[in-house]
């Protein structure tokens, strides 16, 4: 309203005062996290008819805006999810990267002294001193399987305690959300439209803050609430209603945390796929991407090392010409039933073949009439219609009670594989460097014919008959007969040089040209304390293509574990570092619209101050010009 | 493009983080003076180093192994070079008994000598190596090989060998069967032997024969019978196997050779009527037994003609049977020569390969610190740059100039 001159000063001194105010909120708030910087819309007042034309009354302040751009700032909020997604999974990676960096603290130099111990058994098989250094070695490297193994558990236990804090943190922001929302509504209803602009910041600033946990979308409803989703369409904040979160125990495997959300009827899990962004995206996809492939990538090899060893060292006998019985022990695949099973089968599963395993975990499930067996790492399914099922190294079987349709168990072949590792001979004398079996050529001999050690076909267990004596009589120079318990004792076989002769689970080579009458006999290797045959085919372990199907060696094995945590830390650390670089510049795109310049503020104060004093001046000039018109009338 | 004060501090600080983080890894490779800190930093050479130190590991193993061999071997050649030592004086001593001129009690005495190079070998056989394990005795080197029994030395060990790994692909044998060098020894000449039947009543003495063609050989056992009529000898050569007689009559003459079936032999002195020596196809002697019938040959002489003949044959019998023996063993000891040179040149190239192995590990892991230091101090240089212009670019605000 204006009453002449004076309205239209005291109209121009409130504008002033308006824009002071203004400026003065943004200077203060130029550091605060989040603050769009905000306008004063002031437009000219209806004018005034007279006779003369129509006179301007002033100036009307129209509202006080904040300068926010809704795609600027979205731009933002998701490159922020991508880039905490990244800097939480680089963050883990790298405390993985740093379990195998030390070289001398990483399996390698352990693996190199046990098997240096195997040889030097070889060289010296009846020495106390190195049987016990063999013992030693073996020890160091059970303890250094379990040291690198653990620190692996921690990182777990880490992951798992964070995702529990970042459910509580982001619980946190979502009910400060629709606490915002409430006050935001209802002050926008007090002011009659005008928008809250502080309120709307902090609340953007949360969203913002949300997503460095979690990737969340927004929808802004017209009553000036903002939904909030997660996950594939999860309401987390509904206008004033929140969904609270929950870190729970995986439905279909017990063994680790993962997130669910709270209803009425009980707690209801999120499928991890669907949350990503965010620090918890990050953490979610570092357990399953990286940890559980090197974890299990470790189990592998000390699976393969254990039974492998064990295989060889049972076809050897000890220093008191016992077979050999199992180096190491080694703990069964670990086998879990999800929580929803109504069946009550117990699923239990062995090694078969270690050579053929892999690095992935399984699932098995059954749809009532046949099973299902899914490898994770490729999803390729193989369908069986009754157990016992034999894949990829390991055997699954019933060991009792039976599966309801739906059921399914989550089952890991190597996860445990370096933890349950252990040695199980204390007494050197119990290693078996010998072989069980020798040859010998008769003394009556007449021919050149010479007969091989001989060597113990794989795999264990031996043949019954393994040790008993057995003969092998030339007839002829190309003609030989075996006699002995379990060869079937035939006769008149064809002698080629070198060709295998193998009975009774031994293989032996005769060479050269025996002649008639001539004979070899195979017995057992009663007092073979300086044989080394046993000690020899273990230490080539070393180098034997024994993982994957023949393609790596166990130190390769473990190489190309350590450079895949490498090569995955290094890519991250690439991306992490482009998608920072992204969200600085969509920060900085949105900073230059929407953030405070001081030294504009400061022309600005300088505007509105001498704004000010100018409408002061009209004031004053309609003041005197009152006065005027009162002498008049004296 | 506006821009806000936030964005002036935080482009300059950003920038000033970035400068530090790279000093801070340059900071950290040279005082490890290693390029590769954790495996992310280079994935692939990280691999590689592993692959490459289980390598050299796995040769430097294979280096103590040669050396284990070497030694090993070495006990071994200084047993047979002792063995062989102790041989060759017994064909001396051979040799001395074959002096007409000596009577029962030089005899006696050179007897006793072999009684004493008897045991010296037998010692040889049965050596040991520093840790009390038997160097001939095949697998079984807790007990002795050689044992004397009433009926002479019998070989108790086996016939194992024992290997060591001395490369990837090479497994040499560091020990030897003790029945091979000592025991399955061929008698005679190698293709038979010629012995004197014990009644014989003349001087006839044989010597050890020859092969005249093998292809001719028969493998058969031979008998030569002499018959004395009438002041001629004659005899017959029958081949006891068939049953044939080979040669019939055949005028006889001390000293010339008899040919029959690829076997040429001389019979030189008068042998008796009745007399008659056989040749068998060649097994194998044991040393000791050779050694046994030789004392027993020279403590049981008599001095009549047909005790000196008798000598006679047992000193050519033994002689070649010696020869063989000292031939085994120095073919032994020349193939235990073979395989020390083998480890010797295995292990000089082993030392080149762990050289090698030992500058690839350094191209892959170590730094280089002529690029490291001008790296450090290139970034040291941007840092201070940074944290200049920071500093003047902040400073600069429209409030100092407004009053």
């Amino acid at each position: 309203m204006s009453s002449g001159l004076f309205g239209i000063g005291l109209s121009g001194l409130n504008a002033a005062q308006a824009g002071l105010l203004t400026t003065g909120h943004n200077i203060s708030n130029a550091a605060t996290p989040g603050f769009n910087r905000q306008q004063v819309l002031q437009s000219n007042s209806t004018p005034q008819l007279s006779g003369a034309g129509y006179f301007g009354t002033g100036v009307d302040v129209d509202t006080v805006r904040r300068i926010y751009s809704q795609f600027l700032d979205q731009q933002v909020v998701s490159s922020q999810a991508r880039s905490s997604e990244l800097d939480s999974y680089y963050a883990q990676l790298r405390q993985l990267d740093n379990v195998l960096a030390d070289p001398s603290m990483g399996l390698s130099p352990v693996l190199q002294t046990f098997f240096a111990a195997v040889q030097d058994v070889a060289t010296h098989p009846a020495n106390a001193a190195s049987r016990q250094s063999l013992l030693s070695a073996a020890s160091m490297l059970d303890s250094r399987f379990e040291l690198i193994d653990n620190r692996f558990r921690e990182l777990r236990a880490g992951v798992d305690a964070d995702i529990q804090s970042t459910i509580g943190t982001v619980n946190t922001y979502a009910s400060e959300i629709a606490r915002l929302n409430q006050a935001i509504v209802l002050a926008k209803g007090l002011s009659g439209g005008h928008p809250p602009n502080d309120l709307l910041d902090q609340r953007d600033r949360l969203v913002l803050d949300l997503n460095k946990l979690i990737r969340a979308t927004t929808v802004p409803q017209d009553d000036g609430s903002l939904n909030v989703f997660i996950g594939n369409g999860q309401p987390l904040v509904a206008g004033v209603d929140t969904l609270r979160l929950v870190a729970v125990r995986d439905s279909q495997d017990s063994s680790r945390m993962t997130v669910g959300f709270q209803t009425p009827g009980g707690v209801t899990q999120l499928p991890e796929s669907t949350l990503g962004g965010g620090s918890l995206g990050g953490l979610l996809a570092f357990r399953a991407q990286a940890l559980d492939a090197t974890q299990n990538a470790l189990g592998r090899v000390a699976v393969v090392l254990a039974e492998r060893f064990n295989a060889q060292h049972r076809l050897g006998q000890d220093l008191s010409g016992v077979l050999g019985g199992n180096f190491f022990s080694v703990a069964a695949p670990t086998v879990i039933a999800a929580t929803g099973n109504t069946g009550n089968a117990m699923l239990s599963a062995a090694y078969a073949d270690a050579g053929a395993l892999t690095a992935s975990d399984y699932r098995i499930a059954f749809d009532g009439a046949n099973y299902t067996i899914t490898r994770l790492s490729d999803s390729t399914q193989t369908v069986t219609g009754a157990l016992p099922a034999t894949l990829d190294g390991f055997t699954l079987t019933l060991a009792s009670g039976a599966f309801a349709a739906g059921d399914s168990f989550v089952v890991r072949p190597t996860r445990d594989g370096a933890a349950g590792l252990s040695l199980l001979i204390g007494d050197p004398a119990r290693i078996a460097a010998a072989a069980p079996i020798r040859t010998a050529q008769a003394a009556t001999n007449t021919g050149t014919g010479s007969i091989s050690g001989g060597s113990v076909n794989p795999p264990p267990p031996v043949d019954a008959n393994l040790q008993q004596p057995v003969t092998i009589n030339f007839t002829g120079p190309n003609t030989f007969d075996v006699t002995g318990a379990g060869t079937g004792n035939p006769v008149g076989l064809a002698y080629v040089p070198g060709q295998d002769i193998s009975f009774n689970g031994w293989t032996v080579q005769i060479s050269g040209a025996p002649a008639a009458g001539d004979s070899f006999t195979v017995g057992p290797n009663t007092g073979g304390i300086a044989d080394n045959r046993n000690a020899l085919l273990l230490g080539a372990l070393q180098t034997a293509m024994l993982v994957g199907n023949g393609s790596a060696s166990l130190q390769s094995a473990y190489a190309a574990l350590v450079g895949d945590v490498g090569r995955r830390t290094n890519e991250l650390e690439v991306t992490s570092r482009a998608e920072a670089t992204l969200l600085g510049q969509h920060t900085a795109a949105r900073e230059s619209f929407s953030g405070v310049n001081l030294d504009e503020e400061a022309a600005n104060l300088v505007r509105y101050q001498q704004a000010y004093q100018a409408a002061g001046k009209v004031l004053q000039v309609a003041a005197t010009m009152f006065e005027t018109i009162l002498e008049i009338g004296r | 493009m506006r821009v806000s004060t936030n964005n002036l501090f935080e482009a300059g600080i950003a920038a000033i983080n970035r400068q530090q983080q790279d000093l801070l890894k340059t900071q950290q490779q040279l005082s490890t003076g290693r390029r590769v800190l954790t495996p992310a930093d280079d994935p692939i050479a990280s691999t590689r180093a592993l692959q490459v130190e289980q390598a050299d590991a796995v040769n430097a193993q294979y280096g103590i192994n040669g050396k284990a061999a070497a030694a090993s071997l070495g006990l071994a050649e200084q047993a047979l070079a002792h063995g062989i030592g102790a041989l060759q004086n017994v064909r001396a001593r051979i040799i001395e008994a074959g002096n007409g001129a000596f009577g029962f009690k030089e005899l006696r005495s050179i007897a006793a000598d072999l009684r004493g190079l008897r045991a010296e070998l037998l010692g040889a056989a049965n050596a040991t190596d520093g840790e009390g394990l038997y160097l001939f005795a095949g697998y079984q080197a807790g007990a002795k090989p050689f044992v004397e029994t009433a009926g002479g030395v019998q070989y108790v060990g086996d016939d194992g060998v024992r290997r060591a790994q001395v490369s990837a692909s090479r497994q040499i044998a560091v020990s030897d069967s003790g029945a091979d060098a000592f025991m399955r020894i061929p008698q005679g000449n190698g293709s038979f032997v010629v012995s004197a039947a014990a009644g014989n009543t003349g001087n006839g003495t044989y010597d050890l024969g020859s092969v005249t063609d093998p292809a001719l050989l028969t493998g058969a056992d031979y008998r030569i019978d002499f018959t004395v009529a009438a002041g001629v000898t004659t005899f017959d050569v029958v081949n006891v196997t068939s049953g044939a007689t080979v040669l019939a009559a055949q005028p006889y003459a001390s000293g010339a050779a008899i040919e029959f079936d690829g076997v040429r032999i001389q019979i030189a002195g008068a042998p008796a009527n009745g007399d008659r020596f056989d040749i068998a196809p060649g097994r194998n002697q044991d040393i000791f037994a050779t050694l046994d019938g030789l004392i027993g040959a020279l403590e049981g002489f008599s001095a009549d003609d047909a005790g000196r003949a008798r000598l006679t044959n047992g000193l050519t019998t033994a002689v070649g049977n010696v020869d063989q023996a000292l031939d085994r063993l120095a073919m032994t000891r020349s193939n235990i020569g073979t395989r020390m040179r083998e480890v010797e040149s295995l292990a000089a190239s082993g030392e080149d390969l762990s050289l090698q192995y030992q500058q690839t590990l350094s191209g892959l892991r170590d730094l280089d610190y002529a690029k490291a230091i001008s790296d450090l101090t290139r970034q040291r240089t941007y840092l201070e740059a940074a944290q200049q212009t920071f500093l003047q670019v902040s400073r600069l605000s429209l409030f100092d100039f407004l009053r």
